[in-house]
């Protein structure tokens, strides 16, 4: 037990630092598509590796979702895997599948709530731990890890064990992801090919690199001919103009394109047709536009035709391969033609007169009566996507197109034509869905890479907020994070990986490790940042971030940070806000050597600091001066409490809008000790003294006593601790513990080791015995079981 | 970490060191250096200013018994200045400094000797 505990405190800064990197490790390889039975495999040796228990598996949930199937594990007899467990909420598999946190059992003895399941009982397992897997969609099963003999798992464990749980789930949805992209990559080029619509792709740039079978023989052109061009390739040359200037325009806002336009076929005919494409992204990228082109000839034509006679017209419209219909004046239906009838399966008496709803989907019908009511009050061109009911009952999407019609200068009514879009309409709606699955992905990722509670950190205030960018954009590489260094300062962070997507995520993964592995390394800001630029320099990937790293004292307010191109912090003051300026450089990434500077700065007492990403700042239509100055007024204004301060800033800057790229703001203020006790375990090596010192000086302070008292306790404490740390029991990582209470007018401190009382080397020992005794009222030296205990008591003046 | 500065200043045959910040365990020994070095030998005194320390430990008071046994070998003189109002001055008198070196009040009396 004391070899445990000698070991426990650097211990577990290592652990938990070594745990992170295998968590980002394996969330990269899920990432890069890692085959998810390898993903698995690799899970559950590291887990097992990290973690030093028997056993450890995971679970699936059967497709019928009534079994928890052992999918692969570490250390199991042969003949286990591929066994199913019950999901009964009686044993802890079942019990954990439902859990939202990881389940921690120290003996199943003592385990009221379930049992363990009967693999568990076979094998005799005495401690368990298990997190839930989930995907988006639902629970994909448990994450077990199983021990013989009694082992105590720490709240660093089970976090590590559940991190692993979320990325495993990650991969898995991924996995499936994957499928239906493949899925939907195969059927749309099927669906492409066999469609009557005419379908195209385009690159980022613009240049066509597809359009489909349907196209070819539409044109009468080959593939060589149709590809590399732009958008003005076969269109009639007196159109040309605008559809290039609605191509521009679309692209620039990666809008839906719209154009109608005559396009002219190799045979020198001339087709109207309705153009329309939508963007697409990959990986979160903008690549190109896919759409589809639609033969609106006979439209056109119809249109043209009942300027010039009715009977004609019905005529021809009864002939046309389209839906036609007409109205009245007052917006009545005078007329279907067969087209209609057919598609619809109703009689022309059923379709005359009032009846705009017929057959309408009802969820679209308030959308068709109200846009209908609407253009013919003002006598406008009508233009609607709905799902009309076909003849055998399945609802299509088509698109209904009505323009107002006059005689001799009168308005008559309405002349109308639809097209049956349905296949366009659930491409579109399928490849909006894969797209989306991606920008989830990638999200959950940079969530789970995340920490997902910030460390409680003694002696500090801290608050954080993360905004993903607007539904539908790609999610970025803005992370912050918070750690407690070895010597005493808390190192804070906040960066912003260049580009979006899962690649950005992925690197963010790497930049949050590398900074908590130096940044826990006793480096100043210009030194950590340095690093990390010699790390990314010599990585594969072309990466860049802009970061902020800070290092504050809290007893001092004392700050020292670098800037890698990054938006200054702003301290908000009792008398004002203001950007810490100084300590810039470029971006990481940028330059290898690259030259960082530093700066150090004094929060005033009661200050709170503020980090944030340019995501909060930045606006393409407003200069950076003025958005910091926003800022800044929304600090001043804000409430007192960090957490409701993080939402006023959010609320004042960004109002209404969703941010266009992702927000991460970091708030913190260093807070007086308000206890009246204090409690602290230390490293046993004499770098923990300044760190002592300045926690009992603010102690000491709070409870009022004066600088000469504050001065010889201190003193006193630090001499006692000086000879716990010359006399560290066993090997280099021994801690000492530390405390201190104030009670009736007298301070009372312990300090405890864990090795044997001796006097240190050296005659100043003897004068540190003198120094204990002649400053404190009384003293106790005592041996306890597992080391030595001082005991000092002082009655202070005030 | 723990830092202290050492400023020299010689006057006459008196070398002068302004010894601020803190000292303990971790750099002791450096601040010994440092101050040994600063006294040449044919230096008469040196007189070490402790009204800017404003931490001192075992090891840093072990530093000032050492250097007054190292100057007095070769017959130089350690003064120190302490400010009454220092909240050193107790500790000081408990381990009995004044045994080997004088204290005196302000730099001008430690001088004026």
């Amino acid at each position: 037990m004391a070899w445990r505990r000698a070991h426990r405190y650097r211990d577990e800064v290592a652990i938990r630092a070594r745990q992170q990197a295998v968590v980002a490790e394996l969330g990269q390889r899920a990432l890069a598509g890692m085959p998810l039975d390898e993903l698995i495999d690799r899970a559950v040796t590291q887990v097992a590796r990290e973690l030093g228990t028997d056993y450890v598996s995971v679970l699936e949930l059967t497709g019928d979702g009534v079994g928890l199937s052992i999918r692969d594990g570490h250390g199991l007899p042969d003949g286990v895997i591929g066994g199913v467990l019950s999901t009964t909420r009686e044993e802890l598999p079942g019990y954990a599948l439902d859990s939202e946190a990881p389940l921690v059992i120290e003996d199943f003895a003592t385990e009221t709530r379930f049992g363990p399941s009967p693999v568990q009982r076979e094998l005799g397992i005495v401690s368990a731990m298990a997190a839930p897997i989930g995907t988006r969609g639902g629970r994909f099963g448990v994450l077990g890890v199983s021990s013989r003999t009694a082992h105590k798992f720490s709240a660093d464990d089970a976090f590590f064990v559940q991190a692993i749980a979320n990325v495993v789930g990650a991969a898995a949805e991924r996995a499936r992801t994957d499928e239906i992209v493949r899925d939907s990559e195969a059927r749309f080029r099927e669906l492409a090919d066999t469609t009557p619509a005419l379908m195209w792709m385009t690159d980022a740039e613009g240049s066509v690199t597809y359009v489909n079978e349907g196209w070819l023989r539409f044109t009468g052109r080959t593939l060589d001919e149709e590809l590399g061009g732009t958008w003005s390739v076969g269109a009639h040359p007196d159109d040309v103009e605008r559809v290039l200037q609605r191509w521009h325009e679309a692209t620039a806002r990666r809008e839906e394109f719209v154009v109608e336009y005559r396009l002219v076929r190799r045979d020198g005919s001339e087709r109207w047709v309705l153009a329309q494409g939508l963007p697409r992204y990959d990986a979160g990228e903008f690549v190109g536009y896919v759409g589809t082109a639609t033969d609106i000839h006979e439209r056109k034509q119809m249109e043209d035709a009942l300027r010039e006679s009715e009977q004609n017209w019905r005529d021809l419209a009864d002939a046309a391969p389209v839906m036609i219909w007409t109205t009245d004046e007052r917006g009545l239906v005078t007329f279907v033609n067969a087209g209609w009838l057919d598609y619809t399966g109703t009689t022309l008496e059923e379709e005359l007169g009032p009846s705009w709803s017929l057959g309408v989907h009802p969820d679209d019908a308030p959308a068709v009566i109200s846009s209908w009511n609407e253009k013919l009050a003002a006598r406008e061109p009508w233009t609607l996507e709905y799902r009309l009911r076909g003849v055998g009952g399945d609802y299509r999407w088509i698109v209904d197109r009505g323009v107002p019609r006059y005689e001799a200068g009168r308005f008559v009514g309405y002349v109308g034509t639809a097209i049956d879009i349905h296949e366009r309409k659930t491409m579109e709606a399928r490849l909006r869905e894969v797209y989306e699955r991606e920008h989830t992905i990638a999200e959950t990722l940079q969530r789970s890479l995340l920490p997902e509670r910030l460390p409680r950190i003694e002696g500090l205030e801290i608050a954080a907020r993360y905004l993903p960018a607007g539904h539908g954009a790609a999610v970025g590489g803005d992370w912050y994070d918070a750690l407690e260094r070895a010597d005493g300062r808390v190192g804070l962070v906040v960066g912003d990986v260049v580009g979006h997507g899962l690649r950005a995520a992925a690197i963010m993964g790497q930049l949050r490790n590398a900074f908590r592995a130096y940044g826990l390394a006793e480096a100043s800001p210009a030194e950590v940042m340095a690093r990390v630029n010699r790390l990314v320099m010599s990585g594969e990937e072309d990466a860049m971030a802009t970061v902020l790293y800070l290092v504050l004292d809290r007893e001092t307010g004392e700050v020292t940070f670098a800037s890698a191109g990054h938006p200054p912090p702003l301290v908000l003051a009792a008398d004002g806000a203001r950007f810490l300026e100084g300590g810039r450089s470029v971006p990481v990434g940028a330059a290898e050597p690259g030259i960082f500077r530093e700066a150090t700065a004094v929060l005033p007492p009661g200050a709170s600091l503020l980090l944030y990403t340019d995501g909060l700042v930045e606006r393409r239509d407003t200069p950076l001066e003025q958005r910091l100055d926003e800022l800044a007024e929304a600090a001043r204004s804000g409430e007192e409490n960090l957490e409701a301060l993080c939402d006023s800033v959010l609320a004042g800057v960004l109002g209404e809008q969703v941010p266009s790229d992702d927000v991460a703001l970091l708030a913190v203020r260093p807070r007086p000790v308000a206890t009246r006790s204090l409690r602290l375990s230390l490293l046993a090596e004499p770098e923990s003294l300044p760190g002592l010192r300045r926690r009992l000086g603010r102690f000491l302070h709070a409870v009022g006593a004066s600088a000469e008292e504050s001065y010889e306790i201190t003193l006193t404490v630090c001499e006692a601790a000086g000879n716990a740390i010359e006399h560290a029991y066993g090997p280099v990582d021994a801690t000492f513990d530390v405390e201190a209470s104030f009670e009736n007018g007298t301070l009372v401190a312990v300090v405890r080791d864990r090795g044997s009382w001796r006097e240190r080397r050296g005659t100043h020992r003897g004068r540190g015995l003198k120094i204990i005794e002649g400053l404190m009222d009384d003293v106790q030296v005592s041996t306890e079981q597992d080391g030595t205990v001082i005991r000092m008591r002082r009655r202070l003046a005030a | 970490m723990t830092s202290a500065e050492v400023a020299i200043e010689r006057r006459g045959g008196t070398v002068i060191a302004h010894l601020s910040g803190e000292v303990d365990m971790t750099n002791a020994p450096r601040v010994r250096d440092e101050l040994l070095v600063s006294v040449p030998n044919d230096a008469m005194a040196l007189v070490v200013d402790l009204d800017g320390c404003r931490y001192l430990d075992s090891a840093a008071i072990e530093v000032l018994f050492d250097l007054a046994r190292r100057l007095g070998r070769r017959r130089q003189e350690l003064r120190l200045v302490l400010p009454p109002s220092s909240p050193l001055v107790r500790v000081l008198t408990l381990t009995d400094v004044q045994s080997v070196a004088v204290v005196h009040e302000t730099l001008d009396a430690a001088l004026a000797q």
